[in-house]
């Protein structure tokens, strides 16, 4: 499966000529390259020029850290790091070039460490893409995410327009107008329950990348009577694992079969150990959080070992234990409890600790509340509980 | 009273999250519309659990999203614990 050979007949990209879907590269500046590409439409032209013409493509977020980008870019095999000038100077070639099965790397996401590479290939991708000629689709993820790719693909191959929603949501609401299928987390359909303009015509909400909550599935359902109402529960480890469309939180406990099971507590989807705890209440199965203690803040994964080593880092910080705390908004804050040394000044310690985690974290992961505290709770090994 | 509290966090909020002064909240301001995102709005919800003791995001059985500064301020009217 090659994607320039795959657009389904009619498919448009709004900002986009139909020829730039349909072009590929006529030279390749190397056999396996990473895209870091900041427009969104620039990428989605790079991913028609490229497949099928490279061995692989690594796809990198345009946030990443440059160091994090080269490393992993190296650890792919991938010889050269394409940026929005070098996608744009691609010279396209004949539609007999040579084709190759191009891998495609997705990265996961997190606060910690290097990101993990994921290889897929164009038809694993599409595997859930149908046929909807008539749809225009918003896409307002990352596309290099896996919920944004998966916008990409379902336009590009299933058909109909795609719209790309950039800037503030009061903008994405403005330029989605006509929009009929539109996927985004459960934190940005909040905030445009909580702006007076709304999305007219949407036919279908997708919510996905954080656990849809009840009171939004609710709310939604009520702000859209006309739209069917979906919620995906997807990784980018897995795949797309499932969809649930009955409005409500959770699935339904007659989805665990064969590929999809709980094992001591923890999802497991086409036999890989997702990480998420979940609990079987009945009929349904509800999402605990993580395994890990990985926390999910609006979308953006923070684990609590990499905010805590930026609080040991600042001088007085004596111990520190960082959890999630539950929010109606963002799904859950960053919460800090930490230890001070013997007679700290604890306004100049918060100040510290709030500058060293801006500079060392991403906005997500700096801690919202900071709590001082006497004394943790440590186990034999001298390792502070997390309850 | 219940409005200067919000007001007073929310400017508080405001200065920690940004470096313009914060916006003069009247009745029909859209909160979200001030340039606080979903990230300093979820601070300021928070930070007013802590300052008065309540979510009412969390009591409420209704899904409701509070739109209008008054809309917001009656929200947290209407959940306030009987004193």
């Amino acid at each position: 499966m090659i994607l320039s050979q795959s657009i389904a007949p009619g498919a448009t990209v709004e900002g986009l000529a139909p020829e730039d879907l349909r072009a590929v590269a006529g030279s390749v500046p190397a056999a396996r390259v990473a895209l870091m590409v900041r427009d969104p439409l620039i990428l989605i032209r790079g991913l028609c020029a490229l497949d099928g013409r490279v061995g692989a493509i690594l796809l990198l977020s345009h946030a990443l850290p440059a160091e994090t980008a080269v490393a992993l870019a190296e650890q792919a095999g991938c010889s050269r790091i394409l940026t929005d000038a070098d996608i744009a100077r691609l010279p396209s070639g004949p539609a007999s070039a040579p084709e190759v099965e191009t891998e495609w790397l997705m990265t996961t996401s997190g606060t910690t460490g290097m990101p993990k590479i994921v290889p897929h290939t164009l038809a694993s991708l599409a595997r859930s893409v149908r046929p909807h000629p008539d749809a225009v689709w918003g896409l307002i993820y990352d596309p290099t995410r896996f919920a944004g790719l998966q916008v990409v693909l379902q336009a590009l191959i299933g058909g109909g327009r795609l719209v790309v929603a950039q800037g503030s949501p009061a903008q994405q609401v403005a330029a989605l107008a006509g929009c009929t299928h539109l996927s985004a987390t459960p934190t940005w359909w909040r905030r445009v329950l909580m702006l007076p303009e709304r999305p007219q015509g949407l036919r279908q909400i997708t919510l996905g990348g954080e656990i849809a909550d009840q009171p939004t599935l609710s709310a939604l359902a009520a702000a859209f009577p006309d739209a069917r109402l979906t919620h995906i529960y997807a990784s980018t480890e897995a795949g797309v694992g499932f969809s649930v469309k009955d409005g409500r939180e959770g699935f339904p406990a007659d989805y665990l079969t064969g590929d999809i099971r709980i094992e001591g507590g923890v999802l497991w989807l086409h036999g890989i150990d997702s990480g998420d705890r979940v609990e079987r209440d009945g009929d349904r199965v509800r999402f605990l959080g993580r395994e890990n203690g990985m926390m999910n803040i609006g979308g953006v994964k923070v684990y609590p070992e990499a905010v805590e080593s930026v609080l040991l880092s600042v001088p007085d910080v004596v111990m520190a234990k960082v959890s999630a705390k539950r929010s109606p908004v963002t799904g859950a804050l960053v919460m800090a409890e930490v230890k001070l040394a013997e007679g700290a000044d604890p306004d100049a310690a918060r100040a510290r600790i709030q500058t060293a985690s801006r500079a060392a974290l991403v906005r997500e992961a700096v801690p919202a509340i900071i709590r001082f505290v006497e004394e943790f709770h440590v186990n034999a090994a001298g390792k502070i509980v997390r309850s | 009273m219940l409005e200067n509290s919000i007001k007073s966090v929310f400017n508080s909020v405001w200065a920690s999250e940004k470096t313009s002064p914060p916006p003069e909240l009247s009745a029909d301001t859209v909160l979200l519309n001030t340039g606080l995102d979903s990230l300093g709005f979820a601070i300021f919800v928070s930070s007013l659990e802590d300052e008065l003791g309540y979510d009412p995001f969390t009591i409420s059985q209704d899904a409701y999203y509070p739109q209008t500064f008054a809309e917001f301020v009656a929200f947290y009217e209407k959940f306030r614990p009987a004193a």
